[in-house]
C-alpha cells in the first residue's frame, strides 16, 4: 500500500509540473508573461536544489553563491575562451559543484547557527569577490556585461534558436525538468530516506552506520551544481551579471520561498515559489514592500503551519478525521498488535 | 577475543568518567554491564560505539581496533546500538526506520540510484525483505506505515532493537532495554533477545531491572565511578561484596 503510494507520487508530481510547464506558452505568448514565468523556473529550480540540501538539515545560505559561479564561469568560458553555450552549459555547473566541495567541507565542520554563519559568510566573501576582484574578468561594480544569448542548438543549422522569450522559455522549462526529475527522483529513493534520517537525528544515523558528513556533502555539492545550471541560464537569458544578483536578497527569497511551500516535501518549494510568484504579481503596486510582506508572510508560517502550505491540505484532513472520530471510538490504537 | 576493552579511560574536563577499563565480551553470549547511576556504564557504549573518543586505552573488535573510528565505521564492522532515550526518526515511518538501518547492505551510488539499475532494485526489494522480516518478527509488522513517534512506548523500544539488527550487526549494545516496560512486556523482550543469542547475535546490555540481568546475562561486569569492581558469572556478581557495597551504598545516599 505504502509502496504504491511511494511509486506514484513522484511520478504524478513530476507529470503534473511537466503539464503546467508546457501548458504556459499554449495559454500566453505575452512576453512579460513569458518573462515572469521563466524567471519562477528558474526559482524552482533553485528552490528545489535549496530544498535538497535543506533534506540534510542544512540551511545552506551559500546556495546563490554557487550559481554565481556557474553564471560567471559559463559567461566567462563563452566570451573569453569562446566556448558554444552548449559546451559551457554541463561544464560551469561541475565548476560551481567543485568549488562547493571545499566550502562545504570547511562549512560541515561546524554545525547550527555556526553552519548557517559561516555559509552566511561565504556568501558575503563570494559576493565580495564579484564586485571587486578580477575587474578586468567579472566586471567589477558596473557589472559583467555583453554576454551573448545562448547560441543556436548545435547539428540543427540555426532552426532552433534561443533569441526569443518564447525559445527561451523552453530552454528553460528543460533544464528544470531534467533537473527535477533528478531531484524528485533522488527523494523517493534510498537517499531520501536517509537525507531525512540525518535531518531528525544525525547521531542516530550516525551509529546505524550511515557516513552523515558524505551524505551532507552530497547534497551540498549536488545542490550546488543544480544551481550552477541556473546560474548558467541567468547569465545568458539576463546577458548581463552583477554582484547583487548572487548576494543576501535574492539568497534570503529563496529561503523564504522554500519555507513558506514547505521544507519538508520535495514539493514544498514548488508550491511556495509559485505561490508566492503569482502573489507578488497580483500585488505589484505594493512591489516597494515586497520583502516585508514576505518577512511577515514568513512569521505566520513559521508560528501556525511550520510545516509549509504543502503540509495543509494533510493538517485539514487530520483535524476533519479527528472531529469525526470524536464521536466514535478510537481505531488507531487497533493497528499495533 | 571478540570485543575487548584494553586499560580504556575517559575524562570530562576534570571528571574522570571511567578509569583504566579492561573487560572482554565472549562471541555468542548476553554480556551485562551494571553499577549504580553514574558509575560510567553509558560513557563505555559511547566509547565502544565512538560517540565519544576514549582518552586514553584501546578498544578492539574481533581483534581490530576501532577506537579512534567514526561511529558509521564501527557500525560497518558490526556493532550497532540503542539509546537510552529511545532514538528514532519520528516522523519516518516504521518501516522507513528500518529501512534506513538497512543501509549498509543496500545498493548505493547516485548514477544505480537515478538509472534504477538492476543491482539497486534487487538490493532495495531485498532491503524491504529483511526489514519486514525483522519487523514480524518484533510484532511491529501491523504498525510498518505509521509514523515512529505514534507509536506505543513498548513498539518505540522493539523498533530501537529492530533498527540496531537492521545493520546487520553480530554486536548489539542495547542501553536499558527494558526501561519502562511493563513485566509482561520486559518477558516479551527478554524472550526476543535469548533468542536473537540462540541465533548467534552477541549482545552487551545496561539494565537496572537486577531480578533480569541475573536471568538473562552469561557474563556480568560491575562498573562503579568508572573502575571496574567485579566480573562474573551472575551467581559470582550477586554475592560479590564490591558489588553489594556499590549498590548499597548507593541506596543509602538516595535515601
Amino acid at each position: 500500500m505504502i509502496r504504491g503510494r511511494r511509486a506514484l507520487e513522484p511520478v504524478v508530481g513530476f507529470g503534473l509540473l511537466a503539464a503546467a510547464g508546457v501548458a504556459v506558452p499554449l495559454i500566453t505568448r505575452d512576453s512579460y508573461h513569458l518573462d515572469v514565468a521563466t524567471a519562477t523556473l528558474r526559482n524552482l529550480l533553485l528552490t528545489m536544489s535549496l530544498r535538497h540540501v535543506m533534506s540534510t538539515g542544512q540551511l545552506n545560505m551559500a546556495l546563490v553563491s554557487f550559481m554565481g559561479v556557474g553564471a560567471y564561469a559559463s559567461a566567462l568560458l563563452v566570451t573569453r575562451a569562446g566556448w558554444s553555450f552548449w559546451a559551457a552549459l554541463p561544464v560551469a555547473p561541475l565548476l560551481a559543484a567543485l568549488a562547493a566541495v571545499p566550502v562545504g567541507r570547511v562549512a560541515l565542520r561546524v554545525s547550527g547557527p555556526y553552519y548557517f554563519l559561516i555559509t552566511f559568510a561565504f556568501l558575503e566573501v563570494l559576493r565580495l569577490v564579484f564586485n571587486n576582484l578580477f575587474v578586468s574578468y567579472l566586471g567589477g561594480p558596473s557589472g559583467l556585461v555583453e554576454i551573448p544569448q545562448p547560441h543556436s542548438l548545435p547539428l540543427t543549422a540555426g532552426a532552433v534558436a534561443f533569441t526569443t522569450k518564447l525559445a527561451q522559455y523552453w530552454l528553460m522549462l528543460v533544464l528544470f525538468l531534467g533537473s527535477a526529475a533528478v531531484l524528485i527522483r533522488l527523494e523517493f529513493s534510498r537517499l531520501g530516506l536517509v537525507n531525512s534520517a540525518i535531518r531528525q537525528g544525525e547521531l542516530l544515523a550516525e551509529t546505524l552506520g550511515v557516513d552523515v558528513t558524505r551524505y551532507k556533502l552530497g547534497a551540498f555539492v549536488l545542490s550546488a551544481f543544480f544551481a550552477g545550471i541556473a546560474g548558467v541560464f541567468f547569465a545568458h537569458s539576463q546577458q548581463v551579471l552583477h554582484s547583487s544578483d548572487f548576494g543576501l536578497e535574492p539568497m534570503v527569497l529563496l529561503v523564504v520561498f522554500t519555507v513558506i511551500g514547505g521544507a519538508g516535501s520535495v514539493w514544498g518549494p514548488v508550491v511556495g515559489t509559485v505561490v508566492l510568484a503569482v502573489a507578488s504579481e497580483l500585488l505589484r503596486e505594493l512591489h516597494h514592500y515586497e520583502i516585508l510582506v514576505y518577512g511577515l508572510v514568513l512569521m505566520v508560517v513559521m508560528l501556525f503551519f511550520p510545516e509549509g502550505i504543502v503540509a495543509l491540505p494533510g493538517r485539514l484532513a487530520r483535524w476533519l478525521a479527528r472531529r469525526r472520530a470524536r464521536g466514535t471510538p478510537a481505531v488507531g490504537a487497533s493497528v499495533v498488535p | 577475543m571478540f570485543l575487548e576493552l584494553a586499560d580504556v579511560s575517559r575524562r570530562f574536563g576534570g571528571l574522570q568518567a571511567v578509569t583504566g577499563l579492561s573487560m572482554a565480551v565472549a562471541p555468542g553470549t548476553i554480556h551485562g554491564l551494571i553499577g549504580p547511576n553514574g558509575a560510567g556504564k553509558s560513557t563505555v557504549f559511547n566509547l565502544i560505539t565512538g560517540v565519544l573518543p576514549v582518552s586514553a586505552g584501546e578498544i578492539r573488535f574481533r581483534g581490530e581496533r576501532i577506537s579512534g573510528l567514526r561511529p558509521s565505521e564501527i557500525c560497518r564492522r558490526g556493532i550497532a546500538r540503542t539509546f537510552q532515550a529511545t532514538a528514532l526518526f519520528r516522523e519516518s515511518t516504521v518501516l522507513d526506520n528500518v529501512l534506513v538501518a538497512t543501509h549498509l547492505r543496500a545498493g548505493r551510488g547516485l548514477l544505480a540510484t537515478l538509472l534504477g539499475s538492476a543491482r539497486y532494485r534487487a538490493g532495495e526489494a531485498a532491503a524491504r525483505e529483511r526489514a519486514r522480516a525483522l519487523l514480524a518478527s518484533l510484532g511491529l509488522v501491523g504498525a510498518a506505515a505509521l509514523p515512529a513517534g505514534a507509536l506505543p512506548h513498548r513498539d518505540q523500544k522493539a523498533l530501537c532493537l529492530a533498527m540496531a539488527l537492521a545493520t546487520g550487526a553480530d554486536l548489539v549494545i542495547l542501553d536499558e532495554p527494558l526501561a519502562g516496560l511493563t513485566t509482561q512486556e520486559s518477558e516479551d523482550t527478554m524472550a526476543a533477545l535469548r533468542a536473537l543469542r540462540a541465533e548467534g547475535t552477541t549482545i552487551l546490555l545496561v539494565e537496572h531491572d537486577m531480578r533480569a540481568v541475573m536471568g538473562l546475562c552469561d557474563r556480568i561486569t560491575g562498573l562503579d565511578h568508572g573502575v571496574r569492581i567485579a566480573e562474573g558469572t551472575p551467581r559470582e556478581i550477586q554475592d560479590n561484596p564490591a558489588v553489594i557495597e556499590a549498590y548499597l551504598g548507593a541506596e543509602d545516599t538516595r535515601a
